[in-house]
C-alpha cells in the first residue's frame, strides 16, 4: 500500500512530520517498510523556481525544426522565452514552469539560461517524468484553465512529497485504503479525520438500473449505477500524479477515477461497457460447468462452478472480484457505464484466485475481507468522479443486498486489560483509545465495534489488542513472576548432546541434509503428492543418501580428513497417517570399515554399552563389510555409491539409548589388583575376533575382567588360511588377590575352550 | 690417625668437585669400603674414638650428598638450557570437527531459556492439520493452509509450516505452569534462494501461568535478544498479527552492526525484525481445556537461520546445507 503523505493529509489533520506519522504507524498499526522520497529535491528555496505559467504564443525554432519557442506569462511583467521539445500544446495552454535556477530529480546542476540554437531559453516547460509526478515523457504537463500565472506549482501538484510503503497484516484490510490509514493517524498522531464527503450528483436522466444477485452468499452487496454520454479521455494530471504515486497507472478518466476510489476506501470498484452487456443487465452467479470467459489481460479462463461470474444474463462479463472480462471493458468508444460498487465474501475468490494462479489488485483486497459498508461511499465518490472528469449524466442507482451485517458488540473489562497488557491504562484513557479508533463504548463498557473492523473484532480480546497496540512503546518489560520453576533437558535430549560431542571429539562435523530425498530405499517411504521438485519428494527413511551427497561435495572440492555426521529424524511409515519420526545417527568417513567401527566404539564406549557386531548384507554396502548391532548398522560403503573408500554408518538413537542402565555401580578395582596373562592362538582366517573373544569370556568365567585382542597376524609364522590372535587377559576378583596358580587355570580353561570351539592351537 | 685433617681434606675434596663424576670418586676415596676412615672405623676399639670416627664420617656423607645434589641439578639445568622445542610448530593429531552453526545457536538458545527455568520439547514435523492450523487459530482462508506455500501429505496432513503445533501438544499433555521452547524443522514451499530454504529450523516458546502479561513477553525476548546480540542493544516492539496470539507483536533488536545507524544487514533501518511473538490467543486455550481467566500466556517463534544470517553475516542460506567443510570449519 503506497500512501501519499499529500494525499493523507487531505483526509487527517495532524501537525505531526512525516517520520513521526512513519513511525507511529509502524508500532501501533502496520508495518511501514520505508519512506520514499519524491519530487524536487526539497533544498532551500528550490520549490520558489517551479511556477504555473500561461503560453502567450508558442512558434516554430527558427533554426530548429524539432523545437518550439514559446514565450510565457510566468506573473512577471516581461514574458519568459523558453525553447521547448514538446509538440502537445499551443498559444493559451497552461503549464508547469521551471525557473533558471531550479533543481531537478536526476539533474547533476540547476537549471541554466542558455542559448539553444541560437535563441535563448529561460527556463524549461515540464513533462510530469521530469518533477516526479508521473511516468510520461510524451508531452509537457497541461494543467487545468483558470490558475493564475505565476502560482507556485507546489500550491497545486504535490512537487515535494513522501510517499509510505506500507503493508497491513491480513486481519486489517481496511488499512489498505487511504481512509483507514488516515483513521490511525488521527487517532495515533492526535489528529483530526476528515472523510471525504462530495455531494452524490443527482440522475439526471432516469432509467433502470437491472441487477440480479443470485448468490448473496459470495455476494452480500452490489450497487449497480448508470451513467450515460460518458466522455472517455485522458486524467487530469492531479489524478495522473496521484495515481501515480500510488503506485497506479493512468489508463483512461473512468479507470482511474474507480481505481482511486478503490485506493480512497478500499473497497475496488469496476466499470462496465454497459452496450455490452446484453439488455445492461447485471446478474451475479456462479459459474457453470465447462463456462468460459477472456479476462482483461486476454486468457481465455476455464471456469469451475464454485467460481462466482458476474454476467449480464446471457454471458459472464467478469471473474467477479478478480478481474473483468475482455469484451465488456470500458474503451475509447464507450459511452454508456455501468458502475459496480459491490461486496465479495473473501473465500471463494481466494480459492478461485488461487487456482487460476490469478492475483490482482482487486482479489488481493477482497480475499482479506472488505467492509460492505465502504461500497457506498465509494460510489458516491466515484459517481461525483464520473460526473466532473467524464462529464457522465447519471441515470439510475440500485443497491441490492441481503441486509447488511450488524455491528458486533463486546463488553470490555478495563481491569482485564489492564491485566494482560501489564500497564496500568486509566479507564478514560482506554475509552478515549477506543473512541478515536471508532469504536463506541457506553456507560458498562458495552463497545461496539467499527463496521470496517466487525471480522477482526469479535470478543474482549481483540478489543484489549486495540488499547495494547496504541501504548504499545510504553508497555514495561518485565519477567514472569514464577511460584514453580522446573527446566531442564530430559535424559534423552542431553545424550543426544552427549553423542554430538562424542563425534565432534572423534574428528566428525555435523551436518544437516534435506528430508526430503529424490527416492528412497524403502518403497513405502511417504511420498509428497506434489512436490516443490524430483529433489524434495520423498520423506527419508534414512540418512544415508544426504550424507553420501555431503561427502560428495566435500571431495569435489578437493577437502581432506572428510569425516560427517547428521543427527535428524527419519519418517518411518507407521500405517497412521502420521509417520513414526525417529531420532536417527549416521556418519560417514574416509577409511573404509575401520573408520565406522571406530566411530562406533568411540560411542559405545562412551556410554558404556556392549558394541555387539553381526556381520549381515545390505545392499548399500561392501558386501564382506557389512555389519549390524542392536541400534542400527555400520559397514563399508559399496563402492557403486561413491568413488574411494568410505565408512558409514547409522543408528537408531532410542534403541541405542534404551537399554543404557540407569546406575553405573562401583566396582573394588584397587584393592586387590590384576593378574594380566596374554595368549595368542592360531585359528582359520575366517574365525570372527569377536567370537574369539565371546568364547574367552565365557570359559574365563567371572574373574576374566578384561578380554581384548591386540594383534592378528598372518604370515610365514602360520599356515596358509589360517592365522594367529593375541588375546590380552586381565583376571581379577573383588575379594582376594588372585593367585599365580588361579589366573593359570582360568587362562588354561580358555584356551581349551578355544581349541574346542575353534580348533585354535597355542601359539609358542 | 688424625681425624681432623682427614675431615678437612675430604671436605676440601668435595668442595673441589666440579662433576657427578668427580663427587662419586670422592666418595669412594673417602667414605668407600677400603677407605682411610672405613679401615679406621673397622678398627677402633674405645667408644670415644667410634664416636668422633662417626660423626667425621656423618659430615663428610652429609657433605658429599649435598655437594652432590648440587652437581646434579646443575648438569640437569645445562641439559634442559640446551633442549629447546620449537613452541610454534603444530603437531595435529588431534583433528576434532564441529557442530553445524545452526546446532551451535540452538544450544545456545536452549542454555539461555533452560537458565530461565524452561523444559525444551521436541515436537513432531510431520502434523494433522489439525495441530498444524486448526488448532492454531488458522482462519479458514489463512494462505499458509494452501498448497501453494506449505508442504502437504494429504488432505489432514502437512509437514508443519511453523514449531508452533507443540504448543498444542504440550499444552494437552500437562497443565499450567507452562514454561517451554521448542526447536526443530519446519517446512514450506519456498523455492531455495539466498535467504529461503524449503526447510529451516525454527524456536518456539511458550509460556501460561496465572497473571502473564503482554510486559512479561517483552522483558523475556529482550532479555533474550540482547542475550544473542549484545547487552549493549536496544529493543523494539511493533504490532503485528498471527492466528494463534492476541495481541501480537513483532519483536525488533538495534542492528548489531551499525548499532542503529543503518547499514546493509539491517536493510538502513537500524533495526532487525526477528520473528513473531504475542499473547497466546484464548480461543487455543479453549482447545486445550485451560481456563482462560485464571491462566493467560505468551508464545514466541523464531527462525534459527534468520539469526545465523544476521549475526554471523552468512551471505547465502543454501550454504548452510551443502555441508562443505571449509565452511563447516569456521563455525
Amino acid at each position: 500500500m503506497r500512501v501519499p503523505l499529500s494525499w493523507l493529509r487531505e483526509y487527517v489533520d495532524t501537525v505531526a512530520a512525516v517520520a513521526e506519522i512513519a513511525r507511529r504507524l509502524s508500532i501501533s498499526s502496520l508495518e511501514v517498510e520505508r519512506v520514499i522520497e519524491v519530487g524536487v529535491p526539497d533544498v532551500d528555496g528550490n520549490l520558489g523556481h517551479f511556477v504555473i505559467g500561461r503560453v502567450l504564443s508558442a512558434d516554430p525554432h527558427p533554426n530548429a525544426d524539432r523545437l518550439q519557442l514559446c514565450q510565457v506569462d510566468v506573473g512577471n511583467p516581461e514574458p519568459q522565452q523558453i525553447v521547448c521539445g514538446a509538440w502537445n500544446f499551443g498559444a493559451g495552454a497552461t503549464v508547469a514552469v521551471g525557473l533558471p535556477g531550479a533543481l531537478l530529480p536526476g539533474f547533476p546542476g540547476p537549471l541554466e539560461e542558455r542559448p539553444l540554437r541560437g535563441e535563448v531559453s529561460r527556463g524549461m516547460i515540464l513533462a510530469e517524468d521530469e518533477v516526479g509526478l508521473g511516468p510520461d515523457h510524451s508531452g509537457i504537463m497541461l494543467l487545468p484553465d483558470g490558475l493564475q500565472p505565476g502560482t507556485p506549482l507546489a500550491d497545486v501538484l504535490p512537487l515535494v512529497d513522501h510517499v509510505l510503503d506500507a503493508t497491513p497484516t491480513m486481519n486489517r484490510p481496511d488499512l489498505l485504503s487511504m481512509i483507514g490509514i488516515a483513521r490511525e493517524v488521527a487517532a495515533l498522531c492526535d489528529g483530526a479525520l476528515r472523510l471525504p464527503g462530495p455531494e452524490d450528483p443527482p440522475v439526471t436522466s432516469p432509467e433502470p438500473v437491472d441487477v440480479a444477485v443470485e448468490d448473496f452468499g459470495g455476494c452480500p452487496r452490489y450497487i449497480g449505477r448508470g451513467f450515460r454520454n460518458v466522455r472517455v479521455g485522458p486524467s487530469p494530471q492531479w489524478l495522473r500524479t496521484r495515481l501515480h504515486l500510488a503506485g497506479m497507472r493512468s489508463i483512461s478518466n473512468v479507470v482511474d477515477a474507480t481505481n482511486y476510489v478503490m485506493h480512497v476506501w478500499g473497497s475496488p470498484l469496476h466499470a462496465f461497457d454497459r452496450a455490452k452487456l446484453a439488455g445492461g443487465r447485471i446478474v451475479v452467479r456462479r459459474a457453470h460447468e465447462g463456462e468460459t470467459l477472456r479476462t482483461l489481460d486476454g486468457t481465455e479462463r476455464s471456469l469451475l462452478p464454485a467460481d462466482l461470474l458476474i454476467t449480464d444474463g446471457e454471458k459472464a462479463v467478469a471473474l467477479a472480484a478478480i478481474m473483468g472480462g475482455l469484451d465488456s471493458e470500458v474503451s475509447d468508444e464507450t459511452t454508456d457505464v455501468l458502475l459496480e460498487a459491490a461486496n465479495f465474501e473473501p473465500i471463494g475468490i481466494l480459492k478461485t484466485s488461487e487456482r487460476l494462479a490469478l492475483r490482482t489488485e482487486g482479489s488481493n483486497k477482497w480475499e482479506k475481507g472488505v467492509d460492505p459498508y465502504a461500497a457506498e461511499p465509494a460510489a458516491v465518490l466515484a459517481s461525483r468522479l464520473l460526473v466532473d472528469l467524464a462529464g457522465a449524466e447519471p441515470t439510475g442507482s440500485v443497491d441490492v443486498n441481503d441486509g447488511l451485517p450488524e455491528r458486533p458488540v463486546v463488553t470490555l473489562r478495563p481491569e482485564r486489560s489492564r491485566a494482560l497488557i501489564g500497564l496500568d491504562v486509566p479507564d478514560a484513557e482506554q475509552r478515549s483509545i477506543l473512541g478515536r479508533l471508532d469504536f463506541e463504548v457506553d456507560e458498562g463498557w458495552q463497545v461496539t465495534v467499527p463496521t470496517f473492523r466487525a471480522r477482526d473484532v469479535t470478543r474482549e480480546i481483540d478489543v484489549v489488542e486495540e488499547v495494547a497496540r496504541v501504548v504499545l512503546d510504553r508497555v514495561p518489560k518485565t519477567m514472569p513472576l514464577r511460584r514453580a520453576v522446573a527446566g531442564h533437558l530430559s535424559a534423552e535430549q542431553r545424550f543426544r548432546r552427549m553423542l554430538e560431542d562424542v563425534l565432534v571429539g572423534a574428528g566428525y562435523s555435523e551436518a544437516y541434509t534435506w528430508s526430503l530425498v529424490p527416492s528412497d530405499p524403502d518403497p513405502v517411504a511417504l511420498r509428497l503428492p506434489d512436490p516443490m521438485s524430483g529433489e524434495h519428494a520423498v520423506l527419508r527413511t534414512t540418512l544415508l543418501h544426504g550424507l553420501v551427497e555431503a561427502a560428495r561435495v566435500n571431495v569435489d572440492a578437493g577437502n581432506p580428513d572428510i569425516r560427517l555426521f547428521e543427527m535428524a529424524r527419519v519418517y518411518l511409515p507407521s500405517g497412521d497417517r502420521l509417520p513414526d519420526e525417529r531420532w536417527y545417527l549416521g556418519g560417514i568417513a574416509e577409511g573404509g570399515f575401520a573408520a565406522a567401527r571406530g566411530a562406533l566404539e568411540a560411542i559405545y564406549g562412551t556410554f558404556h554399552l556392549p558394541l555387539e557386531t553381526r556381520r549381515t548384507t545390505l545392499p548399500h554396502l561392501h558386501p564382506g563389510k557389512a555389519a549390524e548391532t542392536d541400534a542400527g548398522w555400520l559397514g563399508e560403503l559399496h563402492p557403486t555409491l561413491l568413488d574411494g573408500t568410505w565408512g558409514v554408518f547409522e543408528l537408531d538413537v532410542a534403541r541405542l539409548w534404551t537399554p543404557r542402565s540407569e546406575r553405573i555401580l562401583y566396582e573394588d578395582v584397587i584393592t586387590y589388583p590384576a593378574v594380566r596373562q596374554d595368549v595368542a592362538v592360531v585359528v582359520d582366517e575366517d574365525v570372527e575376533a569377536g567370537s574369539i573373544v565371546a568364547v574367552a569370556r565365557e570359559a574365563g568365567g567371572a574373574e576374566l575382567r578384561d578380554a581384548r585382542i591386540f594383534d592378528v597376524y598372518h604370515g610365514d609364522q602360520v599356515p596358509e588360511g589360517r592365522k594367529s590372535v593375541a588375546v590380552h587377559l586381565a583376571f581379577q576378583a573383588s575379594d582376594r588377590t588372585l593367585t599365580d596358580e588361579e589366573a593359570d587355570a582360568a587362562r588354561a580353561r580358555v584356551v581349551e575352550a578355544l581349541r574346542n570351539r575353534f580348533g585354535a592351537e597355542l601359539r609358542g | 690417625m688424625d681425624v681432623e685433617a682427614l675431615e678437612q681434606a675430604a671436605l676440601a675434596a668435595v668442595a673441589a668437585a666440579s662433576s657427578t663424576d668427580a663427587i662419586e670418586s670422592v666418595r669412594v676415596e673417602y667414605l668407600g669400603r677400603k677407605s682411610e676412615l672405613k679401615l679406621a672405623l673397622r678398627e677402633v676399639r674405645d667408644r670415644e674414638t667410634g664416636m668422633s670416627l662417626n660423626a667425621a664420617r656423618e659430615r663428610i656423607e652429609a657433605a658429599v650428598g649435598a655437594r652432590e645434589n648440587e652437581l646434579e641439578r646443575a648438569e640437569l639445568d645445562r641439559r634442559l638450557a640446551e633442549e629447546r622445542a620449537d613452541v610454534t610448530l603444530p603437531v595435529g593429531g588431534y583433528e576434532r570437527g564441529h557442530l553445524h552453526l545452526i546446532t551451535q545457536i540452538r544450544r545456545e538458545v536452549e542454555d539461555v531459556f533452560l537458565g530461565l527455568g524452561y523444559g525444551v520439547v521436541d515436537g513432531r514435523e510431520v502434523e494433522s492439520t489439525h495441530y498444524n492450523f486448526d488448532a492454531l487459530n488458522f482462519p479458514p482462508g489463512h494462505p499458509a493452509r494452501s498448497h501453494l506455500a506449505s508442504l502437504f501429505l494429504d488432505d489432514e496432513t502437512v509437514l508443519r509450516t511453523e514449531t508452533s503445533p507443540s504448543q498444542i501438544r504440550t499444552m494437552e499433555a500437562q497443565e499450567p505452569p507452562v514454561y517451554i521452547v521448542s526447536l526443530g524443522r519446519c517446512y514450506r514451499r519456498d523455492t531455495p534462494d539466498a535467504t529461503h530454504t524449503p526447510m529451516f529450523h525454527q524456536v518456539e516458546g511458550l509460556v501460561v501461568d496465572e497473571g502473564i502479561a503482554l510486559s512479561d513477553l517483552l522483558g523475556t525476548l529482550d532479555l533474550f535478544m540482547k542475550a544473542l546480540f549484545g547487552q549493549e542493544r536496544r529493543t523494539e516492539f511493533r504490532t503485528h498479527y498471527f492466528p494463534f496470539t492476541e495481541p501480537s507483536v513483532e519483536p525488533y533488536v538495534s542492528c548489531h552492526v551499525c548499532d542503529g545507524a543503518g547499514c546493509p544487514v539491517c536493510r538502513h533501518s537500524g533495526w532487525i525484525e526477528l520473528g513473531g511473538s504475542g499473547m497466546v490467543d484464548p480461543n487455543l486455550f479453549e482447545f486445550v481445556g485451560y481456563d482462560a481467566e485464571r491462566y493467560s500466556g505468551f508464545a514466541f517463534g523464531l527462525g534459527l537461520e534468520r539469526i545465523a544470517m544476521l549475526r554471523h553475516e552468512l551471505p547465502d542460506l543454501r550454504e548452510l546445507w551443502r555441508n562443505d567443510l571449509r565452511v563447516s570449519r569456521q563455525f
